[in-house]
C-alpha cells in the first residue's frame, strides 16, 4: 500500500500499516479450503481418542449421580437441602443463576456478534453454542426441582385447568419461565440451523467413503450415518437458492436473539432487584447482570476451547488472536461488572438507608466475607491480567484465569442470594446457611451431565462451523493480497 | 509529505477568511449571551440557572460522548471509524472548554442546589454523605474533572496529531494506552459529573442506574452529532474515503443506543415503581405532576419507538432525508430528557418555555461550535496515517 495524492479539497494521506500493526489472519497457514473441511470433519470422523473416554466416562458417572441426588431430593423432600428460614432460597438459585449466565455466550456469539460483523466469531460459535443449549439446560433443572412436588410443574404454564387457577402474572418467577424457555428454543433453533450445511458435509463425504468400503458391516454403519446426517441436513445442497434462505434466515434470527440475550439476564436479575430485600433492591441490576452473565459466558467458552483447540490440534483455527479477543471481551465484561460492584457500595452508602449500608457491609466484613472477597478478586481483579498481551497469548495463563472467572461467578450468585437473605430486617430471625450433601451432589452432577453432553457434541457433531470458517480465510476476501478462494498457492 | 500537509492546514487557517456559516456560530454565541442575560434579570437567577445547567449538560454530553467513542475506537482497534476519529477527538477535545461554562453554575450553585442550604443536622439524607456533600468537595471535584479530560483528550489527540506527520506505529500503541486507562476514567468522570451536577439536585435521590442513565443518552446525541458532521465532511471532500461504512455503522450504533436507552430508563423506572419505597419513588412521583407526566410520555414514544421504528430500516439509515429529520429529533429529545431531569425542581407543573433555554442554548452551543470549527480548519480534517486506513479504502 501506498501514499494517495492530494486533492483540492483533502491532504495526501498514507495507507500503508507497520508491520507490528499488520492484522494475523482469521486462518492461520494459508490452508486450502478442503484441508479445512478435512481438518474438522476428521474430529467426527476419526477414530474416539482415548482423552475422550477418560474424560466423559467420570463426567457420565458424575451425572448420574446428580440424578440420583436428585431422586433422593422429590422422594425425601427438599428438607434434604441446607434451606431454612432465612435462607429460603440456596444453592438451587445459586447454581440456576450460574448456568443462565454461562448460558449467555453462545447467542451472544453467534447474534450479537454477527449483527456487529465481527468474522473471528466462526471459529468459536458453535461450539460456543452447543455449550448455550447444555449450560440452560442444566440451569432448567434447578427451579424445575426447587417446587418440591415436580408432579406440579406445568402449574406455571397459562393453561385453563379445572379450579380456574392461573400463574401469578405478576411475579418475575413466572416471567423467567417464558424468558428461558423461548430462549433455550430459539438458541436451539439458531444452532441446529447453523449446523445443516455442516451435516451436508458429513453426509456427503460418507458418501464418497462408502465409495471405498468393503467390509458389510462397515457399509452398513456408513449407510446409517448417512441417513441420519442427511435426514438433519434436511436435503442440503448448497445450491445458491439454499444459501440465499439460509443467509437470510441467519439474519433474522440473529435479530431475534439479540434482545432475547439480554432480556434473559434481565428478568433473572428482576427476580431479586423488584423486591426489598436490601442488596437485591438495586435499578442497576439488569445491565449489571447481563455484563455478568457475558462474562461468565466467555470464561466458560475459554475453559473449554482452550483444551480443545490443544487436543484436536486446532491452533490454525481456533488461533491466539481468537483466544486474546475473547480475553478481551471478558476483561470489558469483568470491568463493567467492577464497576457495578462499586456502585452498589457507593449508592448504599449514599442513599442512606442504614439497612441497605448494613447489607454490603455485612458482605465484605460479615460471617460470609470470605465468599465476598473470593467473589471480587475473581470477577474484579483476575481479568484486569488480560490487559497484557503477554498474559492473553499464554494459554495456561488464560485457562487459569477463565477458570477463576467461573468460580467468581458462582460466587458473585450465593453472595446475592445468601448474604441478603441471612441477615434480614429483624436480627432475631438471622440465621446462617450451610449447604448439605445433597446439594453438592446435584451441583457437581449438573456440571457432569453439562460435560456428558458437551463431549457427545464433539464427538458426533462439526465443532467448528466448517462453512463459516471458509468464508473468512483470507483467501476467501476478494481484496486479499492472495485473492480469490482458489487451492493454488494454498497449502494442502 | 504529512509534514507538508500539516503545515499546509496550519496556512490554511490562518489566511482563511470566514464564511456566514463560520461567523454563525458566534453570532449565535452573542445572541446567547443576551438571551442569558435577559434571562437571568426577567425570570429569575434560579430559573435562569436551570435552564443553563440544562445546556451544559446537553452539550457536556456530546463532549463525554465523543470522548468514549475515541476511547472505544482505539481499544476495539476499529477500522471502520477511522474517517470519524479526528473530529470526534476535536469534540472530546472541547470537555475542558465546559470549565469556562461552569463557571455561572459555580457562581449559582447556591441557587441550583438545594443542599448547599441545608443544616446537615437536620437532613438525613445529607448527614450521611456531607463527607461528599459540601461546598469545598464539590468545588475540587469539579475543577478536578476538567482537568482529567483535558489531560486525556489531549493526549489521545497529541498522538493522533503526531502521528499524521511520522505514520509511527508507538503513536498507535501510544493512543491504545491512554485509552485502556481512559475507558476507567471516562466512567468514573462520568458518573461523577452525573451525581455531583445532576442527581444532587435531589440530594435525597438514589439510583445505582443513574450514571449508566445520563451516559446511554450522551453517547445516543453524540452519534447522531457525528452523522451529521461526517455528511457535512464528506460534502464538503475534506474526509474523500467517508462512505457507506461509516455512516451505516453510525446509524446501527445510533439504533443500538436507541434501544439501550429505552433498555436502562425502563429499568430504572420498573424497579423504583415496583418496589414503591417512598425514598425512591418521590422523584418520579414530582415528575407525574402536571404536564410533566405527557413529557414522560413523550420521551417514551419520542426517545425510544420513534427512533427505533424509523431506524430499523437500512436504507433509511442511509438516506439524507430520513436521518437529518431524526438528528434534530434526537438533540430534541435529549434536551427534552435533561429538562425532565433537571427542570420540575423550578417548574413543578410542567415544561414552560423560558428565554434562560434558548439562550444558554445558543450561547454555550455556538461558543463550542466555534471552537469545534476552528479546530477543524487547523488540523487535518482524518488521521493522515492512522495505520488503518489501508482497509478503510480497500473495504
Amino acid at each position: 500500500m501506498s501514499a494517495h495524492a492530494p486533492t483540492d479539497s483533502s491532504p495526501a494521506y498514507s495507507t500503508t500499516t507497520p508491520p507490528e500493526l499488520q492484522r494475523v489472519p482469521l486462518v492461520l497457514g494459508q490452508r486450502s479450503l478442503g484441508w479445512i473441511s478435512d481438518k474438522i470433519s476428521s474430529i467426527v470422523e476419526g477414530d474416539t481418542p482415548r482423552w475422550w473416554w477418560y474424560a466423559f466416562i467420570p463426567s457420565f458417572l458424575i451425572a448420574t449421580l446428580g440424578f440420583a441426588a436428585i431422586g433422593y431430593m422429590i422422594t425425601t423432600g427438599i428438607g434434604v437441602w441446607g434451606l431454612n428460614n432465612p435462607v429460603m432460597w440456596g444453592w438451587a438459585i445459586v447454581n440456576f443463576v450460574w448456568w443462565i449466565g454461562i448460558g449467555h455466550a453462545g447467542t451472544l456469539i453467534s447474534a450479537i456478534l454477527f449483527l456487529l460483523r465481527q468474522k473471528w466469531r466462526t471459529s468459536i460459535n458453535r461450539a460456543a453454542e452447543a455449550m448455550t443449549i447444555f449450560a440452560v439446560m442444566c440451569a432448567g433443572i434447578f427451579p424445575a426441582i426447587h417446587v418440591g412436588r415436580v408432579w406440579y410443574l406445568w402449574y406455571p404454564l397459562p393453561i385453563p385447568n379445572g379450579n380456574d387457577i392461573w400463574p401469578q402474572f405478576r411475579s418475575p418467577l413466572l416471567w423467567d419461565v417464558f424468558a428461558v424457555s423461548t430462549y433455550f428454543t430459539v438458541s436451539l433453533l439458531f444452532w441446529y440451523m447453523g449446523l445443516i450445511p455442516d451435516l451436508a458435509t458429513l453426509r456427503d463425504r460418507l458418501r464418497v467413503q462408502a465409495l471405498r468400503l468393503t467390509d458389510p458391516a462397515a457399509k452398513f454403519i456408513n449407510k446409517a450415518k448417512q441417513a441420519l446426517y442427511g435426514f438433519f441436513a434436511l436435503g442440503w445442497t448448497g445450491s445458491n437458492r439454499h444459501w440465499s434462505h439460509y443467509e437470510k434466515m441467519y439474519l433474522l434470527l440473529a435479530g431475534l436473539s439479540t434482545p432475547l440475550v439480554l432480556s434473559v439476564h434481565s428478568i433473572v436479575s428482576f427476580d431479586f432487584a423488584v423486591s426489598q430485600v436490601p442488596g437485591w433492591h438495586t435499578t442497576i441490576f439488569p445491565p449489571y447482570f447481563v455484563a455478568g452473565a457475558i462474562f461468565s459466558g466467555f470464561g466458560m467458552v475459554l475453559t473449554l476451547m482452550i483444551p480443545m483447540r490443544s487436543l484436536f490440534k486446532l491452533e490454525e483455527i481456533i488461533t491466539e488472536r481468537h483466544i486474546e479477543l475473547m480475553c478481551k471481551v471478558t476483561l470489558a465484561t469483568g470491568s463493567i461488572v467492577g464497576y457495578a460492584y462499586g456502585m452498589e457500595f457507593f449508592i448504599a452508602w449514599y442513599g442512606g438507608s442504614p439497612y441497605e449500608l448494613y447489607a454490603f457491609k455485612n458482605r465484605a466484613f460479615g460471617p460470609y466475607w470470605w465468599a465476598y472477597w473470593i467473589m471480587v478478586s475473581c470477577n474484579v481483579i483476575s481479568p484486569q491480567f488480560f490487559w497484557f498481551k503477554k498474559v492473553r497469548t499464554n494459554m495456561v495463563a488464560v485457562f487459569v484465569l477463565s477458570i477463576f472467572v467461573n468460580i467468581g461467578m458462582w460466587f458473585e450468585r450465593f453472595v446475592i442470594v445468601v448474604t441478603s437473605l441471612h441477615r434480614d430486617f429483624l436480627p432475631a430471625s438471622w440465621g446462617h446457611y450451610g449447604p448439605t450433601w445433597v446439594d453438592v451432589v446435584t451441583y457437581v452432577g449438573t456440571m457432569g451431565f453439562f460435560m456428558t453432553l458437551f463431549l457427545l457434541f464433539i464427538r458426533f457433531l462439526p465443532l467448528i462451523a466448517i462453512s463459516e470458517v471458509k468464508g473468512v480465510t483470507p483467501q476467501a476476501d476478494p481484496h486479499h493480497e492472495l485473492g480469490g478462494a482458489t487451492r493454488e498457492g494454498a497449502r494442502g | 509529505m504529512s509534514a507538508h500537509a500539516t503545515a499546509a492546514a496550519h496556512a490554511h487557517a490562518e489566511d482563511h477568511v470566514p464564511t456566514m456559516w463560520e461567523r454563525l456560530p458566534w453570532m449565535a454565541a452573542a445572541l446567547g449571551f443576551l438571551g442569558c442575560l435577559a434571562g437571568y434579570v426577567f425570570e429569575g437567577p434560579k430559573n435562569f440557572a436551570h435552564a443553563y445547567l440544562v445546556a451544559f449538560m446537553f452539550f457536556l454530553s456530546l463532549g463525554l460522548g465523543a470522548f468514549f467513542l475515541v476511547v472505544i475506537h482505539h481499544l476495539f482497534d476499529a477500522y471502520w471509524s477511522v474517517p470519524t476519529r479526528r473530529f470526534l477527538e476535536h469534540l472530546a477535545c472541547l470537555l475542558p472548554w465546559m470549565a469556562l461554562f461552569f463557571l455561572p453554575i459555580g457562581l449559582l450553585s447556591g441557587d441550583l442546589y438545594y443542599w448547599m442550604n441545608v443544616d446537615p443536622a437536620k437532613d438525613h439524607s445529607l448527614a450521611v454523605k456531607q463527607v461528599l456533600f459540601n461546598k469545598a468537595t464539590w468545588g475540587v471535584a469539579s475543577a478536578a474533572l476538567f482537568g482529567i479530560w483535558w489531560l486525556w483528550t489531549h493526549r489521545l489527540r497529541g498522538w493522533s496529531l503526531r502521528q499524521d506527520e511520522t505514520g509511527a506505529a508507538e503513536c498507535t500503541t501510544a493512543m491504545r494506552r491512554w485509552a485502556a486507562s481512559g475507558i476507567f476514567v471516562f466512567a468514573f468522570s462520568l458518573t461523577a459529573a452525573a451525581i455531583f451536577w445532576m442527581k444532587s439536585l435531589e440530594h435525597q435521590f438514589f439510583s445505582t442506574m443513574y450514571g449508566v442513565y445520563y451516559f446511554a443518552g450522551s453517547v445516543w446525541m453524540t452519534l447522531a452529532t457525528a452523522y451529521a458532521i461526517a455528511l457535512l465532511l464528506r460534502r464538503s471532500g475534506r474526509v474523500p474515503m467517508m462512505g457507506q461504512e461509516q455512516f451505516h455503522s453510525l446509524a446501527k450504533l445510533l439504533f443500538a443506543f436507541t434501544v439501550f436507552y429505552a433498555y436502562i430508563h425502563f429499568s430504572q423506572y420498573f424497579l423504583i415503581w415496583n418496589a414503591a419505597m417512598p425514598e425512591e419513588t418521590f422523584w418520579y412521583a414530582k415528575r407525574e405532576q402536571g404536564t410533566w407526566a405527557i413529557v414522560g410520555w413523550v420521551i417514551i414514544l419520542g426517545h425510544f419507538v420513534l427512533p427505533f421504528l424509523v431506524l430499523l430500516r437500512i436504507d433509511a439509515k442511509l438516506s439524507t432525508k430520513v436521518v437529518i429529520p431524526i438528528f434534530v429529533w434526537v438533540w430534541l429529545m435529549h434536551h427534552l430528557d435533561l429538562q425532565f431531569n433537571i427542570m420540575p425542581l423550578v417548574q413543578p407543573e410542567g415544561p414552560a418555555f423560558l428565554i434562560s433555554t434558548l439562550g444558554a442554548l445558543l450561547f454555550i452551543g455556538g461558543l463550542l461550535a466555534a471552537l469545534f470549527l476552528w479546530d477543524l480548519r487547523r488540523h487535518p480534517a482524518f488521521p493522515l496515517k492512522d495505520p488503518r486506513m489501508g482497509e478503510v479504502v480497500r473495504h
